[in-house]
This record gives structure tokens, C-alpha cells and sequence, in this order.
């Protein structure tokens, strides 16, 4: 009685799993093709960086960029990220993507997941290219007193919850008037307490100090905690969102 | 028409409990610190001229007229969070049912909210202002606050930004569940950091002559609360009746 439906359930799981990859390789493929994401991406948080040094060029010698340094970071990444994820949601509402994938017979779930993780995966890219140039422009004087194998954690953990929410902000706000201008509305309120997080656990790796372990395992605390409510409410909401 | 009635006579209720909230708050509340209450000395009743006393080593400046903001900011800030709640309630039946009647509740309940939260927002800055002595500090509370009453903006740019009705109900009951989440978070904050230098309410330690005017108040304010909500929300359906009779008649003739 049990056997065929755990096989189907089985089935049922491996196919998801399927969907999910084809979707992303889908999303992956057509990134090879244009490198539309990451050039755009790339070029506005080098743009970013020229702002920062107008920003700062007034400072005086005393200051020290280190200080900032990861709020400064984290800021380049807020732009570039809800540059990127207009972009990944207007190219599947332009082609009539989106329309196809709700024709097909895939959860919308699966959907959800395989977008967040396409998101996810442009992003730590676009990052990882920021943050060389960012430490080439701004960071040479100086030792870095704090530990860097904290860096790719936070960047990992920060990621995440920015794709999780935005991909569902994304959703929403593409099929709005005002499309990045609502996204910017909706986004910036909502990463608030990842972003405090963020910086203080990334200032903390920049930085090191006295209890500095302890400090970036409280803020890396606070951000496993924000992913794991906000992926899970975007999860629950993605379904409405998307049908409608 | 019932629930017209009840608006009036709740908005009658609310308005007279909060003016006498306001003229006890003036006349026979206490002066009052974080946790205990004391009595002054004398009667500062000058308005904002500083007067810093010292009793037991505390400096009080402006004691006596900032203090009285409490008995309205308060209760408009406790009334704030409740109906952000009830929003975001109606929001989830309107999740679950697909019924237009409850994205119609929920968007009233927020038009609400953002009154208390605009009212909650002027009074604490003005007492800010007078007890710390600067405008706007970025302190939890005030931060977490801040950012909900971006959020309840966000929710009126997100609604205005989409013509389909079906996908409007659906975004903004979406966007509403999300943003909910900081209501708790905004409410806790101080008493899960205690060095917020926002103070806590204490109602345990309140003086019978602070505690009455402060409850008077809340119920007054939350009465006026559900009045505005009832009032708009006969607008509206007067309004969809206005809309269905014009209808009605164009086609008719």
C-alpha cells in the first residue's frame, strides 16, 4: 500500500529537482549568452567606488577608510543588487518567460527557489569582483588586524536573505508602474536589520578587537535568523505572488 | 447604518476619554521618573523654560510640560501597533479567502495606522527634543519605528503603482504580511536592549494619579482609532453603492 506512494513521492522529488535545475541552468545559459547581469552589475559598483572616493576626498589625511569600510561595502552591494535583480525579473516578464513558466506544470515553489538561487549566484559573483577592487582603491594603507575567513561567511549569509526577499520584491515589483523605483521602496525597509547585521559582522572582520569572535557570531546569529524568517515568508508568499 | 452609529457614538466616547485623559495628565498626574514616581518640590509650570532640578543627584531638565506628552504619545504609539496588527490580519483572511472586502479592511486599517504612526512620530520627536535635548537620535526604538513607518509608506506606493485590482489586493496583502514582522520587533526592542535609552513603560510602578489618565487615554485613543476605521470604511461601501447605482442608471437609460 506504502510502496507506491513513497515511489511517487520519490518521483515526485526528483523531478522537482529537475525543474529546479533546468530553470536555473536556463537563467545561467542566458547569462553566458548576454553577460548582461554581472557586466551591468560590475560596471555600477565601479561606478559606485568613483562616488566614494568624491564622497571622501574631502576627509582630510587623519581619516581612516577602514573604519567604514564595510558600511561603505555593503552600500555598493545594496545598489548593485537591486540593479541586478530588476534586471533578472524584467527579462523574464519582457520575453514572456514568466507567462510560459507559469504555463508549465511546475510547482511554484520550485520556481521561487531556482530564481533565488540563480540571484544568489550572480550576486556572490558580482561581489567577490567588488571587493578586490574596493580593497585595491581604498584599503592598501594599513593592516587588516581582523580575520578574513569571516568575509566570505557574511557575504554568503548576506547574499542569501538580499536574493530571497528581493527575488519575491522583484516579482512584485515588476509588474508595477514604477518597477525599480518600487523595488527601492519596498527593499531598502526590509533589508534594514540584515544590513545592520552585515556591516557590524563585516567591520568586525575588517577591523578584528577585543571580543571580536564573539561580536560577529551575534550579528552572524541575527542574519541566519533573518534568512531563515524571510526566505520562509517569501517562500509562503511567493505562491499569491506569482499567480497573480 | 448600525455600524455608523456605533462610529459616532465610539468617536463621541473616544474623544471625551482622551480630554479627560489630557486635563487629569495637567492636573492631578504626578511628575513621574523612569521606574518610581516623585513628587517635585515645586510646580514648574513654565512652558519649556529649562529648569534643572536636582533631587537625589538627578538632573531633570523641563520636567514638569515634556513629561505630559506622555500620556498622548503612548497610547497613539500602542494604538499604532495594533492596527498595524489588525491590518495585517485582514491581509491573511484576504490571502485566504480572495474576498475584495478584506484588501478593502486591510487598506483602511493601514490608511489608520499611518495616522497613529505620523501622530506617534511628531510627538515623540517634540518630547525627544525636550528630554534629550536633541531632535532625532538613532536609537533602536526610534530606528526600528522610523523604518516601520517607511515601510507603511511603501505599502500606499506599492498599491498606487499597480492598476490591476486583483494583482494590487494581492501585492499589497503580500507586502503587508512581510513588513508586519516589525511591529513586534519595533514594540520589544527596548525592553530586549536595556541600554535603549528610550524609557519603558512600567504600569506596575505608575502612581494610581499616573496610571488612571494613561489608561483613560489608551481606551480613549483606541475608541478613536475604531472610528476613523468605521467612518472610512462607510465611505467606502457608500461609495461602491454610488459607483453600482450610476451603473445602474446609465445602463438603464
Amino acid at each position: 500500500m506504502s510502496a507506491p506512494n513513497q515511489a511517487t513521492a520519490i518521483s515526485q522529488r526528483s523531478l522537482s529537482w529537475r525543474q529546479f535545475k533546468a530553470i536555473l541552468r536556463k537563467d545561467i545559459v542566458m547569462e553566458l549568452r548576454t553577460k548582461e547581469m554581472i557586466t551591468t552589475m560590475s560596471i555600477y559598483s565601479l561606478l559606485t567606488m568613483v562616488i566614494y572616493q568624491v564622497a571622501l576626498s574631502q576627509a582630510g589625511t587623519g581619516f581612516d577608510p577602514r573604519n567604514i569600510a564595510a558600511g561603505l561595502l555593503w552600500l555598493a552591494f545594496v545598489f548593485t543588487s537591486m540593479l541586478g535583480l530588476n534586471r533578472s525579473l524584467v527579462h523574464e516578464k519582457d520575453q514572456g518567460c514568466l507567462e510560459a513558466l507559469l504555463l508549465s506544470p511546475i510547482d511554484r515553489p520550485v520556481i521561487f527557489f531556482a530564481k533565488m538561487v540563480g540571484n544568489l549566484i550572480f550576486l556572490l559573483i558580482v561581489q567577490v569582483l567588488t571587493i578586490p577592487v574596493f580593497g585595491f582603491l581604498f584599503l592598501q594603507q594599513g593592516s587588516y588586524a581582523g580575520e578574513l575567513w569571516m568575509i566570505p561567511l557574511v557575504l554568503l549569509g548576506g547574499s542569501l536573505g538580499i536574493a530571497g526577499v528581493g527575488t519575491l520584491l522583484a516579482t512584485m515589483s515588476v509588474n508595477t508602474k514604477g518597477k525599480d523605483f518600487v523595488l527601492a521602496v519596498l527593499f531598502v525597509p526590509l533589508m534594514y536589520p540584515l544590513l545592520m547585521a552585515c556591516v557590524s559582522a563585516t567591520t568586525v572582520a575588517v577591523l578584528g578587537g577585543v571580543d571580536s569572535e564573539q561580536q560577529f557570531w551575534s550579528a552572524m546569529g541575527m542574519i541566519a535568523i533573518y534568512d531563515v524568517v524571510m526566505i520562509a515568508a517569501a517562500y509562503a508568499l511567493y505562491e499569491f505572488v506569482i499567480g497573480a | 447604518m448600525k455600524l455608523v452609529k456605533t462610529g459616532i457614538v465610539l468617536l463621541v466616547i473616544g474623544g471625551l476619554l482622551t480630554t479627560a485623559a489630557f486635563v487629569m495628565a495637567f492636573t492631578t498626574a504626578e511628575v513621574q521618573r523612569h521606574s518610581s514616581t516623585i513628587t517635585l518640590p515645586e510646580k514648574p509650570d513654565t512652558v519649556f523654560q529649562a529648569i534643572a532640578h536636582t533631587d537625589d543627584g538627578f538632573v531633570y531638565p523641563r520636567p514638569w510640560f515634556s513629561q505630559k506628552i506622555f500620556y498622548f504619545h503612548v497610547p497613539v504609539g500602542l494604538a499604532s501597533f495594533l492596527v498595524f496588527g489588525v491590518a495585517a490580519f485582514f491581509s491573511i483572511r484576504f490571502l485566504m479567502t480572495r474576498r475584495r472586502e478584506y484588501d478593502t479592511k486591510s487598506r483602511i486599517a493601514m490608511e489608520t495606522t499611518l495616522i497613529f504612526v505620523v501622530l506617534t512620530m511628531i510627538t515623540g520627536v517634540l518630547w525627544t527634543r525636550a528630554a534629550w535635548g536633541v531632535w532625532w537620535q538613532w536609537e533602536p526604538r526610534l530606528t526600528t519605528y522610523f523604518i516601520m513607518t517607511l515601510m507603511i509608506i511603501a505599502y500606499f506606493v506599492l498599491r498606487n503603482s499597480i492598476e490591476d485590482e486583483e494583482r494590487r489586493a494581492v501585492y499589497a496583502a503580500a507586502y503587508s504580511c512581510i513588513a508586519v514582522v516589525n511591529a513586534p520587533i519595533s514594540f520589544a526592542v527596548t525592553r530586549l536592549i536595556p541600554s535603549a535609552s528610550h524609557p519603558v513603560v512600567d504600569e506596575g510602578a505608575m502612581a494610581i494619579s499616573n496610571l488612571i489618565p494613561f489608561l483613560v487615554a489608551i481606551a480613549g485613543m483606541l475608541m478613536v482609532g475604531f472610528a476613523i476605521y468605521v467612518a472610512r470604511m462607510t465611505e467606502e461601501r457608500l461609495g461602491e453603492r454610488l459607483a453600482a447605482l450610476k451603473e445602474k442608471f446609465e445602463s438603464g437609460s
